[in-house]
């Protein structure tokens, strides 16, 4: 049996330390980042920077833009899916301590339904990296423990959200903090870097005139 | 003594420290969306030649010295300190393996900047005398010609005087003219060596009446190819020096893909600003001349079927798409696309530099595969390219696959099509 103190510690101090931990190293790793030489196109421009600024962070929204994304339509779907299930995994450890008055049943059975599907494909992702030569040959003990320990967090998540009893929650809670602290040590953590590289991957298409597309390559 | 390490470590860190090769460098999720969009893997199915395996061998050098979890536990993230052995495996990965054409770029969902890492690679190989000898000889040639201008001064203008007999018995025309340092002429022409880049332009700038001067230098800057920007600058700098000169008032450059990508685009960022001329390509020049309708085109003169190979250098890195099609559209009777085109071009094998390199061609033939089928499928009989990189490597192509297609410029088929004003 867990005692209320306890269980209170780990889903709000534990987890303020923790997401301040985070923020902390995010920061860091920001500040590093914008303190780097940006080269800018110095040339007139022929199309624009800020069009294909905004073409790039919305490419994963136009499935048809890609070829990568086009021919692989279920790899987009599946990308999509493990996506959703890990921003509501995420967004439940804001609302299950802070706002509890919103988790009613209903919303934590669509929270888990939602989960339930990139749980799944986690599992599919973690043996495609393990048996296709090409991922096998670029995947590193860091990838496989990344996905490991989504997997560990997505299930924890739906248990918790399902059950909804302290000894799930205090999983969830212990495996949400330990995630924080280990997310800025690992290749999760791209997504930082994505804002920035969109920024200097399209301007540069856009400025040169390559995106948007005048009309879309078939 | 500095050791080859040495200066392929320096080197790497001056390309590192551009925000581009960190963000490349950090946030790649290793979700394999780019294998199948290069070329190379396409022809060969060796997972070492997909994009992220490429990008990966120079990733972990790079992470080893800057990424928090590589530092202390290395084995962790595969991070590795840079060896003579690792250096020279690089060799053919970021020469041969990789032709820098950015295909992955667009296919990747982080829009992960491969090729950069590639050009780091190809820098710290340069550095370290590793990058491939022929490479090295044609961009010191380059600068020795520049340096040694009057000794090639009157070998120049004999061939060119050849060339303008030609251009005259061409055109019917005894005041057709190449002229060579015609100060204050509107346009810079800079073509490659050999006629089949000065000929065709030359009738087209005669044709409209154009005011123009031509380079004595070529646009080829094998400096780019090497990733080594004191060199590429070095010969960049020789055209800019004669633009300035003459008092042009546009640098027009010809049918070359990254000639065209380093003057319109990098180099006002080796120069600080914009150069004091604009810069254009040929194919904008001639889209210019139809759109005006300056030049008078019969497509029925090129009657057969006709496709467009988009050069990796035009097109997805510099821009130029609509261009050269409005041209062939106006020049030719039967224009067909190739699946794909524009920003999902193939790249055609044969690309930064890799189509001057004798021992690799094997290879290069074998990576071309995917274009040569996809040249087929389109049924045409001639094959329009604006990069004589992609010309040579095309040509190659279609006597290796048995294409049976002509491989031509863009200017040469609008010569072709040009409805010449008869001469009183």
């Amino acid at each position: 049996m867990l005692s209320a103190g306890f269980v209170h510690f780990v889903e709000y101090e534990l987890q303020v330390i923790a997401l301040a931990w985070l923020g902390i190293l995010y920061a860091l790793k920001i500040f590093q980042l914008s303190r780097l030489p940006m080269f800018r196109e110095k040339a007139p421009p022929k199309g624009s920077a800020g069009a294909g600024v905004l073409r790039s962070y919305s490419n994963m929204l136009i499935p048809w833009s890609m070829e990568s994304s086009k021919k692989h339509f279920w790899r987009w779907v599946e990308f999509g899916a493990y996506h959703v299930g890990a921003g509501v995994a995420i967004l439940n450890t804001f609302t299950s301590p802070f706002i509890p008055g919103m988790m009613t049943e209903s919303v934590r059975w669509i929270f888990a339904i939602l989960i339930a599907p990139a749980f799944l494909l986690g599992i599919a992702k973690f043996v495609r990296r393990i048996i296709q030569p090409e991922m096998r040959l670029v995947s590193t003990p860091d990838d496989y423990f990344a996905v490991v320990s989504v997997e560990l967090f997505f299930f924890s998540a739906i248990m918790a959200l399902i059950l909804n009893t302290p000894e799930w929650r205090t999983t969830y809670f212990l495996i949400t903090a330990a995630f924080l602290f280990y997310v800025p040590f690992s290749k999760i953590s791209h997504y930082i870097y994505f804002f920035f590289a969109a920024i200097f991957t399209g301007s540069r298409y856009g400025y040169r005139g390559v995106r948007p597309e005048g009309r879309q390559a078939e | 003594m500095t050791t080859a390490i040495e200066l392929a470590e320096k080197e790497l860190e001056k390309k590192y420290s551009k925000l581009v090769g960190t963000a490349a460098s950090n946030m790649c999720a290793h979700c394999g969306w780019c294998i199948d969009s290069c070329h190379v893997y396409q022809a060969t199915h060796d997972p070492e030649t997909s994009p992220v395996a490429k990008a990966e061998r120079i990733r972990r050098v790079y992470k080893k010295e800057h990424d928090w979890m590589s530092k202390i536990f290395p084995s962790w993230t595969g991070a590795k300190k840079l060896t003579e052995e690792e250096l020279d495996k690089w060799v053919k990965l970021a020469f041969r393996d990789c032709t820098l054409c950015e295909r992955c770029v667009v296919n990747c969902p982080m829009g992960v900047e491969t090729p950069q890492l590639i050009s780091a690679a190809r820098a710290a190989l340069t550095a370290a005398g590793k990058a491939p000898e022929i490479l090295t000889q044609l961009a010191d040639m380059a600068i020795s010609k520049e340096e040694n201008a009057e000794l090639y001064r009157d070998f120049f203008l004999e061939q060119i005087k050849e060339i303008e007999k030609q251009l005259q018995e061409n055109m019917k025309n005894p005041d057709a003219r190449i002229p060579i340092e015609n100060e204050g002429a509107k346009i810079l022409y800079v073509p490659l060596s050999g006629a089949h880049t000065i000929l065709p332009e030359a009738t087209i700038f005669n044709a409209v009446g154009e005011s123009w001067t031509m380079s004595m230098f070529e646009a080829s800057n094998y400096g780019v190819f090497l990733g080594d920007t004191a060199k590429a600058k070095r010969i960049t700098e020789r055209i800019i020096n004669e633009a300035k000169r003459l008092k042009v008032k546009e640098i027009v450059l010809t049918e070359c893909g990254h000639a065209y990508t380093t003057l319109r685009w990098e180099a006002p960022k080796w120069f600080a600003g914009p150069l004091p001329f604009r810069v254009r390509s040929i194919l904008e020049v001639l889209d210019e001349y139809v759109r005006d309708g300056r030049l008078k085109l019969d497509p029925s003169k090129n009657p057969e079927p006709v496709t467009y190979h988009d050069s990796c250098n035009l097109g997805r890195k510099g821009g130029l798409l609509e261009e050269p099609r409005r041209v062939i559209k106006a020049a030719a009777r039967d224009f067909r696309e190739m699946t794909p085109n524009r920003l999902q071009s193939l790249c055609c094998g044969g690309g930064s530099g890799l189509v001057a390199i004798s021992e690799w061609s094997e290879s290069r033939i074998n990576a071309g595969k995917p274009k040569a089928d996809q040249i087929r499928e389109t049924g045409a009989k001639t094959v329009v390219t604006s990069c004589d990189n992609c010309r040579h490597q095309i040509t190659e192509l279609s006597e290796y696959y048995n294409l049976g297609i002509k491989v031509t410029s863009l200017c040469e088929l609008t010569a072709q099509a040009l409805v010449l004003p008869s001469v009183k």
